[in-house]
């Protein structure tokens, strides 16, 4: 899964630290979402979408051939 | 900084320094024991070099993923174990009857029983993600264990000599540490 998460958060100048507090996670985990190695749960996915008042499709996409 | 924060600093420092004292008066204990040298001495150093310990990272926290309350936990329930260990080989020189050596026999378990308890705590509270890393770090460690414990178990049958049962908690503790290090590395 990819997604646009590390645009979003410099777009309004928020650092890691800024993000992870506000989703109540560890910064190592907006990290790892930030660069793909880790896909957010479905709960964790929405209250991001909620955070920067987006639908999830338009933070988060599917890699290429699984559209 | 607002008035609030500063007590909630203040208490966080008398925390921190309790416990940092507390963990390092058993361990100075335990050293004088060991050691054979004034069990005073080993608790007031050990309370002291705690103290200072407590009192810098307090003032300067390392970074760490977890926060100080948790690390507060654990040291606390480790600081138990150690002490219920302790008691333990002291009771057992003191010339007590077989029955009652059984019965002793028990007292570590609670200490370990409250390391396993805030280890549960401190899984329970951490986010999805860590708790992936820590569920990875378990497995590859456990099956790493029973390749060394039963790839062992051949070699005795084949006669090489028995070893001591703790032996397989240090390999646990260690195998466990190779699969967190590998988890934490895939998702760095």
């Amino acid at each position: 899964m990819k997604n646009r998460l590390k645009v979003l958060r410099a777009e309004r100048n928020w650092s890691q630290a800024d993000l992870a507090e506000a989703l109540d996670v560890s910064r190592q985990t907006v990290n790892a979402i930030e660069n793909g190695k880790y896909d957010p749960s479905l709960p964790l996915a929405f209250k991001m979408a909620g955070l920067f008042e987006l639908a999830i499709e338009e933070i988060f996409f599917p890699e290429e051939g699984y559209a | 900084m607002n008035t609030s924060q500063v007590e909630k600093n203040n208490k966080e420092l008398i925390l921190n320094v309790l416990t940092t004292s507390l963990t390092g008066a058993s361990l100075g204990l335990l050293y004088a024991y060991g050691l054979e040298f004034r069990m005073l001495i080993g608790v007031l150093g050990g309370a002291g070099f705690g103290a200072a310990l407590g009192f810098r990272i307090t003032r300067k926290p390392p970074r760490m993923r977890y926060p100080l309350y948790m690390l507060r936990r654990v040291l606390l329930a480790a600081t138990f174990m150690l002490l219920a260990s302790m008691l333990y080989s002291y009771l057992l020189d003191q010339g007590i009857s077989q029955s009652q050596r059984y019965w002793i026999s028990i007292l570590p378990l609670f200490g370990w029983g409250a390391v396993v308890y805030t280890i549960g705590l401190a899984i329970a509270s951490l986010d999805e993600l860590q708790r992936r890393i820590q569920t990875e770090a378990i497995a590859i460690g456990f099956a790493i264990s029973a390749i060394f414990v039963g790839g062992y178990a051949l070699f005795q049958f084949a006669g090489l000599p028995d070893i001591n049962l703790g032996l397989a908690l240090l390999v646990m503790s260690g195998a466990w540490l190779i699969g967190k290090l590998w988890t934490l590395w895939r998702y760095r």
